[in-house]
């Protein structure tokens, strides 16, 4: 276990394991946290888990971790890693299973006070339109053959169906359709899983928030996306569904003999990887950008439910019921990226996994709308506490090649919080908060209990106090639909 | 079908619920790799509804897998029930399986369509995963993600 006397603090939120503390470490091992997220740090493997990472062949400059970060399998959630290219390796674990796990936010012309007679109803029709929980039914039909166009094409396969608009697309990290993804890589098993799911929510930590705009910190960029305090916005936190889990499932199991073939060892079954320039690391890279366009499709096709929602609860009673799509953002995913490590440009394969592109003013890949401001960054807080919208900063791309944290990130485990919690006691509670909660599984709603997460308002004052996030909207539930 | 005195920590074969941050794994032993495997199931099973035994037995599948070691077809044995009762919310509760030494195994299985799920278990992962030789026989710790 990596104890106090293993890292140092260099500053006020960022501290450091050396690489002298383990001899197959390559690189340094950096995390952000602040004194009292330091505790439950410490209390779980995931200091360990960082630590193993640092051990992936081609990592250049440090392994990381954001504020939120907690144990995962072989990688930790909140870490962030890169390698570099050709030779540098792609790890299915650096991703994580649910590929493409995102967070879109959707702005709507509605006010608290406008929404609050309709919002009971509100809620019980996005139960009902926006299907969730582990049953199946709901998904969209496909036909024979639209499944693969679907993973190559991503939200623009939802474009051509009429689920989507070009704003929506121009509003989503990689325009909701990441270039390279090919069905030919991915299994029939996950083709199969992936076939039942698309526009479902699935259950777990998974959700639909309505929110009110709580506080804004930075007018002037919130104004782009139609923030200001009082203003009603809606968030769907889901992704690639079973597809995802299983391209994978496939591939940790496929990299398990790999790696004997690239001579690599590794503490941990699940830090399997494989060169990018490997014919292995390639058919993963494009496996796991078909399970990607699968996410930005999924969550796309729940767009369209939500919309469909507001226009059958609220067409004629409110001055404008339509939603726009503000940002998209994919928080477990590899990217071929260029970033500047040790003063040059280099190409290099950034692993996200539970961790959040950020990307700073005058990148080129954001909206037009956007390029000056930032890149808008999502974190959702665990059910019933606040969220957060961020812009990435410069500090971040010069620290954490362009990361941030997110999410407030688990302390308990799901056994020890349904002991804890009983589910109808925190339905009660969140009722009487204001909060309408519309809830597949009680059981499941204890597993997601906030006193099982960190706290995110701490989360978020690390990122905005190391520079490598920008606070711009903090989020409060007024609605939550899960399975 | 064989029956082994299950779901008892201190008995020769069986499975329990260990802690996990994020998700769910159980610690599963037998005196050999048959019994082992067949603990594991029971115990993803009894994961995956409120009352196993309360799960039917009219439904029948034959499956043979092989793999390059003991874990991958570990987890590929439980990750073919998961797939089922994802895809179907079929649930089994007995299983009869062999095992050879090139980790090909051959199973016939039984249980029944489930009303509810409780749980949803989208991959069994590696993480951890090893079978270890003990005192009595073989043990090992499965990670589910869900």
């Amino acid at each position: 276990m990596v104890s106090s006397e293993d890292f140092k603090q260099l500053t006020p939120y960022l501290y450091e394991v050396p690489k002298s503390y383990r001899e197959d470490m390559r690189v340094p091992a950096r995390f952000y946290a602040d004194a009292e997220l330091l505790q439950a740090i410490k209390n779980d493997k995931s200091l360990t888990q960082l630590v193993n990472t640092a051990t992936m062949p081609g990592i250049v400059q440090y392994a990381l971790a954001m504020p939120d970060i907690h144990q995962g399998y072989g990688f930790p959630i909140g870490g962030v890693i890169a390698t570099q290219l050709p030779d540098g390796v792609i790890s299915p674990g650096g991703v994580g299973y649910d590929i493409n796990c995102g967070v879109r936010l959707l702005g709507t012309h509605l006010d608290r006070e406008e929404l609050s007679p309709f919002l009971d109803d509100l809620a019980t029709r996005l139960y009902a339109n926006c299907p969730s929980g582990m049953g199946k039914g709901g998904s969209i039909k496909l036909a024979k053959g639209e499944l693969d166009r679907l993973v190559e094409d991503g939200a623009r396969w939802a474009l051509g169906r009429g689920f989507a608009t070009e704003q929506d697309l121009e509003h989503t990290e990689e325009n909701g359709r990441i270039e390279g993804a090919d069905a030919g890589q991915v299994s029939r098993r996950a083709m199969q899983r992936g076939a039942g799911q698309v526009g479902t929510l699935g259950a777990g930590n998974h959700f639909i928030e309505v929110d009110v705009v709580d506080e804004t910190f930075d007018q002037m960029a919130a104004d782009r996306m139609g923030l200001s305090p009082g203003r009603i916005v809606v968030q769907i936190h889901c992704g690639s569904r079973g597809f995802g889990h299983q391209v994978c499932t496939d591939y940790v199991r496929r990299f398990q003999q790999v790696i004997h073939k690239y001579g690599i060892s590794i503490p941990d079954r699940e830090l399997v990887c494989a060169p990018l320039s490997s014919k292995d690391g390639q058919a993963y890279l494009a496996a796991m950008k078909a399970a990607a366009n699968y996410a930005f499709a999924n969550r796309q096709v729940l767009t369209h439910h939500i919309r469909r929602s507001f226009e059958q609860v609220l067409a004629g009673k409110v001055d404008n019921h339509h939603l726009y799509q503000i940002y998209d953002i994919a928080h477990n995913m590899a990217k071929i990226e260029e970033h500047k490590v040790d003063g040059e440009m280099m190409e290099v394969c950034v692993h996200r996994k539970g961790a959040t592109r950020a990307f700073g003013p005058g990148s080129q890949v954001l909206p037009s709308n956007y390029r000056d401001i930032g890149q808008p960054v999502l974190v959702p807080g665990s059910m019933g506490t606040a969220s957060w919208v961020l812009l990435g900063t410069e500090g971040s791309m010069e620290r954490t090649f362009g990361s941030t944290c997110h999410g407030a990130g688990r302390t308990m485990s799901r056994t020890r919080a349904k002991k804890q919690v009983w589910g109808g006691d925190l339905k009660k509670e969140l009722e009487e908060a204001g909060i309408h909660i519309r809830a597949g599984s009680l059981p499941g709603l204890a597993e997601e209990a906030p006193i099982a997460y960190k706290d995110v308002d701490r989360v978020v004052a690390v990122v905005h106090g190391a520079g490598i996030a920008k606070k711009l909207a903090r989020l409060v539930p007024v609605a939550v639909i899960k399975g | 079908m064989p029956t082994i005195p299950l779901n008892q920590p201190e008995g020769e074969a069986g499975f329990e619920v260990v802690e996990h941050t994020a998700d769910w794994a159980l610690r599963v032993w037998g005196r050999s790799l048959r019994e082992l495997f067949t603990s594991a199931s029971t115990g993803m099973s009894s994961l995956l509804v409120a009352d196993l035994e309360s799960i039917p037995l009219d439904i029948e599948r034959y499956l043979e897998l092989d793999a390059f070691d003991a874990e991958t077809l570990l987890v590929d044995w439980l990750s073919e029930l998961a797939y089922w009762a994802e895809d179907e919310q079929i649930v089994f509760r007995e299983f009869a399986l062999e095992i050879n030494s090139n980790n090909a195994l051959a199973a016939t299985i039984r249980g029944g369509r489930a009303d509810e799920l409780v749980k949803h278990i989208k991959a069994v992962t590696y993480h951890n995963l090893a079978i270890e030789k003990t005192e009595y026989g073989v043990e090992a710790t499965i990670v589910f993600d869900v």
